[in-house]
Protein backbone atom coordinates (compact mmCIF):
# COMPACT_ATOMS: atom_id res chain seq x y z
CA UNK A 1 0.00 0.00 0.00
CA UNK A 2 0.94 3.32 -0.75
CA UNK A 3 -0.41 6.47 -0.22
CA UNK A 4 -4.09 7.63 -1.10
CA UNK A 5 -5.69 11.41 -0.02
CA UNK A 6 -8.90 12.95 0.06
CA UNK A 7 -10.34 15.82 0.74
CA UNK A 8 -13.48 17.68 1.95
CA UNK A 9 -15.03 21.04 2.97
CA UNK A 10 -17.08 20.36 6.46
CA UNK A 11 -17.64 24.40 6.95
CA UNK A 12 -16.22 27.39 5.84
CA UNK A 13 -12.94 28.41 6.00
CA UNK A 14 -11.93 24.76 7.06
CA UNK A 15 -10.96 22.02 4.87
CA UNK A 16 -10.00 18.45 5.83
CA UNK A 17 -7.32 16.06 4.69
CA UNK A 18 -7.57 12.41 5.07
CA UNK A 19 -4.41 10.49 4.39
CA UNK A 20 -4.35 6.46 3.95
CA UNK A 21 -1.53 4.37 4.00
CA UNK A 22 2.13 5.21 4.15
CA UNK A 23 3.70 8.99 4.44
CA UNK A 24 7.06 7.87 3.54
CA UNK A 25 10.55 9.00 1.49
CA UNK A 26 8.50 7.31 -1.84
CA UNK A 27 5.51 9.34 -0.92
CA UNK A 28 5.74 12.69 0.49
CA UNK A 29 6.16 14.54 -3.00
CA UNK A 30 2.89 13.18 -3.89
CA UNK A 31 1.40 14.56 -0.82
CA UNK A 32 3.54 17.78 -1.01
CA UNK A 33 1.45 18.60 -4.51
CA UNK A 34 -1.88 17.83 -3.11
CA UNK A 35 -1.32 20.49 -0.15
CA UNK A 36 0.06 22.71 -2.62
CA UNK A 37 -3.04 22.47 -4.58
CA UNK A 38 -5.14 22.79 -1.58
CA UNK A 39 -3.85 25.84 0.12
CA UNK A 40 -4.81 27.91 -2.53
CA UNK A 41 -8.19 27.71 -1.65
CA UNK A 42 -7.72 28.38 1.80
CA UNK A 43 -9.03 31.39 2.96
CA UNK A 44 -6.75 33.42 5.29
CA UNK A 45 -7.29 32.49 8.57
CA UNK A 46 -8.46 29.23 7.89
CA UNK A 47 -7.67 25.96 9.37
CA UNK A 48 -6.50 22.81 7.72
CA UNK A 49 -7.38 19.01 9.51
CA UNK A 50 -5.60 16.49 8.68
CA UNK A 51 -7.22 12.80 9.38
CA UNK A 52 -4.95 10.38 10.02
CA UNK A 53 -7.08 7.45 11.29
CA UNK A 54 -5.84 5.62 7.92
CA UNK A 55 -2.45 6.79 8.19
CA UNK A 56 -0.31 4.00 9.17
CA UNK A 57 2.84 4.60 8.79
CA UNK A 58 5.18 8.01 8.92
CA UNK A 59 8.86 8.42 8.40
CA UNK A 60 10.91 11.78 8.64
CA UNK A 61 10.17 12.65 5.23
CA UNK A 62 6.48 12.78 6.21
CA UNK A 63 7.03 14.58 9.19
CA UNK A 64 8.67 17.50 7.24
CA UNK A 65 6.21 17.78 4.95
CA UNK A 66 3.76 17.92 8.36
CA UNK A 67 6.04 20.96 9.06
CA UNK A 68 5.93 22.65 5.39
CA UNK A 69 2.10 22.89 5.68
CA UNK A 70 2.13 23.86 9.10
CA UNK A 71 4.70 26.38 7.74
CA UNK A 72 2.56 27.51 5.32
CA UNK A 73 -0.66 27.67 6.98
CA UNK A 74 0.91 29.80 9.71
CA UNK A 75 2.07 32.41 6.87
CA UNK A 76 -1.71 32.73 6.22
CA UNK A 77 -2.22 33.23 9.99
CA UNK A 78 -4.19 29.74 10.03
CA UNK A 79 -4.16 26.71 11.96
CA UNK A 80 -3.44 23.12 11.55
CA UNK A 81 -4.92 20.36 13.55
CA UNK A 82 -3.88 17.14 13.37
CA UNK A 83 -6.20 13.72 14.45
CA UNK A 84 -7.15 10.32 14.81
CA UNK A 85 -3.47 9.27 15.17
CA UNK A 86 -2.49 5.61 15.17
CA UNK A 87 -0.36 4.19 17.19
CA UNK A 88 3.27 4.65 15.28
CA UNK A 89 2.17 7.73 13.73
CA UNK A 90 1.81 8.84 17.31
CA UNK A 91 5.10 7.21 18.69
CA UNK A 92 6.98 9.23 15.48
CA UNK A 93 5.37 12.59 16.07
CA UNK A 94 6.31 12.35 20.12
CA UNK A 95 9.74 11.07 19.98
CA UNK A 96 11.12 14.31 17.56
CA UNK A 97 8.69 16.72 19.62
CA UNK A 98 7.08 17.27 16.01
CA UNK A 99 3.97 19.55 16.83
CA UNK A 100 2.24 21.19 19.68
CA UNK A 101 0.16 19.14 21.62
CA UNK A 102 -2.46 21.40 21.30
CA UNK A 103 -2.76 21.55 17.77
CA UNK A 104 -3.52 17.10 18.20
CA UNK A 105 -6.83 15.34 18.86
CA UNK A 106 -7.89 12.22 19.72
CA UNK A 107 -10.73 12.03 17.90
CA UNK A 108 -13.34 14.18 16.27
CA UNK A 109 -15.54 14.76 18.66
CA UNK A 110 -12.71 16.08 20.94
CA UNK A 111 -11.72 18.11 17.36
CA UNK A 112 -15.29 19.34 17.04
CA UNK A 113 -15.72 20.44 20.52
CA UNK A 114 -12.30 22.71 20.12
CA UNK A 115 -13.19 24.28 17.15
CA UNK A 116 -16.99 24.97 18.59
CA UNK A 117 -15.32 27.05 21.29
CA UNK A 118 -13.28 28.51 19.03
CA UNK A 119 -16.34 29.74 17.01
CA UNK A 120 -17.69 30.42 20.67
CA UNK A 121 -15.23 33.17 21.11
CA UNK A 122 -15.19 34.54 17.81
CA UNK A 123 -19.05 35.01 18.01
CA UNK A 124 -18.64 36.24 21.96
CA UNK A 125 -15.73 38.53 20.38
CA UNK A 126 -17.44 39.58 17.50
CA UNK A 127 -20.46 40.77 19.73
CA UNK A 128 -18.60 42.87 22.50
CA UNK A 129 -17.52 44.61 19.04
CA UNK A 130 -20.81 45.46 17.83
CA UNK A 131 -21.50 46.34 21.60
CA UNK A 132 -18.59 48.91 22.10
CA UNK A 133 -19.85 50.75 18.63
CA UNK B 1 20.37 -21.44 14.65
CA UNK B 2 17.96 -18.51 13.09
CA UNK B 3 15.08 -19.69 12.43
CA UNK B 4 14.98 -17.11 9.65
CA UNK B 5 17.02 -15.11 7.50
CA UNK B 6 16.67 -12.91 4.55
CA UNK B 7 19.29 -11.78 2.26
CA UNK B 8 18.84 -8.88 -0.10
CA UNK B 9 20.64 -6.07 -1.90
CA UNK B 10 19.52 -3.08 -3.79
CA UNK B 11 21.20 -0.37 -6.33
CA UNK B 12 21.37 2.76 -4.34
CA UNK B 13 18.32 3.89 -5.71
CA UNK B 14 15.11 4.95 -3.81
CA UNK B 15 12.45 2.73 -5.98
CA UNK B 16 14.65 -0.28 -5.21
CA UNK B 17 15.08 0.49 -1.77
CA UNK B 18 11.35 0.71 -1.46
CA UNK B 19 10.95 -2.68 -2.80
CA UNK B 20 13.46 -3.91 -0.33
CA UNK B 21 11.74 -2.87 2.40
CA UNK B 22 8.09 -3.87 1.09
CA UNK B 23 10.27 -7.35 0.75
CA UNK B 24 11.50 -7.33 4.26
CA UNK B 25 8.54 -6.18 5.96
CA UNK B 26 6.39 -8.37 4.72
CA UNK B 27 8.46 -11.25 5.27
CA UNK B 28 8.90 -10.09 9.40
CA UNK B 29 5.03 -9.53 9.30
CA UNK B 30 4.19 -13.00 7.98
CA UNK B 31 6.94 -14.41 10.79
CA UNK B 32 4.71 -13.51 13.47
CA UNK B 33 7.15 -10.89 14.60
CA UNK B 34 4.69 -7.68 16.90
CA UNK B 35 3.69 -5.25 14.08
CA UNK B 36 4.90 -2.31 16.07
CA UNK B 37 8.36 -3.58 15.68
CA UNK B 38 7.70 -4.88 12.30
CA UNK B 39 6.71 -1.03 12.32
CA UNK B 40 10.11 0.44 13.86
CA UNK B 41 12.44 -2.03 11.73
CA UNK B 42 10.98 -0.53 8.66
CA UNK B 43 11.49 2.60 9.93
CA UNK B 44 15.11 1.95 10.66
CA UNK B 45 15.70 1.01 7.24
CA UNK B 46 13.95 3.70 5.77
CA UNK B 47 15.94 6.15 7.23
CA UNK B 48 19.27 4.14 7.14
CA UNK B 49 18.86 3.51 2.85
CA UNK B 50 17.52 6.42 2.18
CA UNK B 51 20.13 8.19 3.68
CA UNK B 52 22.34 5.99 1.83
CA UNK B 53 20.94 6.83 -1.51
CA UNK B 54 20.69 10.77 -1.28
CA UNK B 55 23.74 11.22 0.60
CA UNK B 56 26.17 8.31 0.71
CA UNK B 57 26.04 7.48 -3.03
CA UNK B 58 25.06 11.33 -4.09
CA UNK B 59 24.23 12.05 -6.94
CA UNK B 60 21.84 9.21 -7.29
CA UNK B 61 23.19 7.82 -10.64
CA UNK B 62 26.24 6.83 -9.40
CA UNK B 63 26.57 3.01 -9.29
CA UNK B 64 27.24 0.98 -5.85
CA UNK B 65 25.60 -1.54 -3.57
CA UNK B 66 23.49 -1.89 -0.33
CA UNK B 67 23.42 -5.14 1.14
CA UNK B 68 20.96 -6.15 3.63
CA UNK B 69 20.64 -9.55 5.96
CA UNK B 70 17.84 -9.95 8.23
CA UNK B 71 17.71 -12.89 11.36
CA UNK B 72 14.91 -13.14 12.84
CA UNK B 73 15.76 -14.73 16.54
CA UNK B 74 13.60 -15.91 19.04
CA UNK B 75 14.24 -13.22 21.34
CA UNK B 76 15.42 -10.38 18.35
CA UNK B 77 15.55 -9.06 15.18
CA UNK B 78 19.33 -9.18 14.11
CA UNK B 79 20.11 -6.97 11.21
CA UNK B 80 23.35 -6.15 9.24
CA UNK B 81 23.24 -3.84 6.51
CA UNK B 82 26.10 -2.63 4.45
CA UNK B 83 26.17 0.14 1.67
CA UNK B 84 29.70 1.22 -0.07
CA UNK B 85 29.06 4.72 -0.37
CA UNK B 86 30.52 7.78 1.85
CA UNK B 87 31.83 6.93 5.16
CA UNK B 88 28.80 7.84 7.62
CA UNK B 89 28.53 6.90 11.35
CA UNK B 90 25.20 7.12 12.49
CA UNK B 91 26.22 7.50 15.82
CA UNK B 92 28.56 10.67 15.44
CA UNK B 93 25.59 12.53 13.68
CA UNK B 94 24.45 15.85 15.50
CA UNK B 95 21.34 15.42 17.08
CA UNK B 96 18.49 17.79 15.93
CA UNK B 97 17.58 21.18 17.79
CA UNK B 98 14.30 19.80 19.15
CA UNK B 99 11.90 22.62 20.06
CA UNK B 100 8.61 20.64 20.37
CA UNK B 101 7.55 22.25 17.04
CA UNK B 102 8.95 21.21 13.55
CA UNK B 103 7.56 23.97 11.89
CA UNK B 104 9.61 26.55 13.96
CA UNK B 105 13.04 26.31 12.13
CA UNK B 106 13.60 26.57 8.25
CA UNK B 107 14.95 22.79 7.82
CA UNK B 108 15.32 20.86 10.70
CA UNK B 109 18.03 17.79 9.59
CA UNK B 110 18.98 14.96 11.40
CA UNK B 111 15.16 13.95 11.84
CA UNK B 112 15.91 10.43 10.50
CA UNK B 113 18.89 9.32 12.13
CA UNK B 114 17.57 10.74 15.43
CA UNK B 115 14.61 8.14 15.17
CA UNK B 116 16.90 5.74 14.34
CA UNK B 117 18.38 6.48 17.50
CA UNK B 118 15.83 6.44 19.53
CA UNK B 119 14.04 3.19 18.41
CA UNK B 120 16.98 0.36 18.05
CA UNK B 121 17.80 -1.87 21.33
CA UNK B 122 21.44 -1.36 19.87
CA UNK B 123 23.51 -0.23 17.00
CA UNK B 124 27.17 -0.92 15.78
CA UNK B 125 28.98 0.95 12.99
CA UNK B 126 32.16 -0.01 11.70
CA UNK B 127 33.82 1.46 8.30
CA UNK B 128 35.81 -1.41 6.33
CA UNK B 129 37.31 -1.76 3.31
CA UNK B 130 34.10 -2.25 1.66
CA UNK B 131 32.56 0.55 3.07
CA UNK B 132 29.99 1.01 5.63
CA UNK B 133 28.88 -1.54 7.94
CA UNK B 134 26.23 -1.28 10.51
CA UNK B 135 24.63 -4.17 12.94
CA UNK B 136 21.52 -3.11 14.31
CA UNK B 137 19.57 -5.25 17.16
CA UNK B 138 15.80 -4.85 18.17
CA UNK B 139 14.71 -6.73 21.52
CA UNK B 140 11.40 -8.45 20.83
CA UNK B 141 11.27 -9.85 24.44
CA UNK B 142 9.00 -7.01 25.56
CA UNK B 143 7.23 -7.26 22.98
CA UNK B 144 3.39 -8.49 22.56
CA UNK B 145 2.64 -10.78 19.47
CA UNK B 146 -0.40 -9.11 17.21
CA UNK B 147 -2.52 -11.90 17.27
CA UNK B 148 -2.65 -15.58 18.83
Amino acid sequence: MTLSLRTEQPAAGRIMLALDGRLDASTFGEFDAAVQALLSGVADGGTVVVDLAALEYISSAGLRSFARLRKSMRARNGHTLLVNLQPQVRKVLDIVKAVPLNEVFASVQELDAYLDRIQQQVLRADAEGDAAD
Amino acid sequence: MPAHVLDLTARPHLPEVFRLLEHCDASLRQSGLAADLCDDVRLVLEELMVNMVEHGHAPPAEPGTIALQVQRLADAVLIDLHDDGRPFDPLQAQPPALTGDLADAEQVGGLGIHLVRSLVSDLEYRRGPQGNHLRIRFDATDRTEPRP
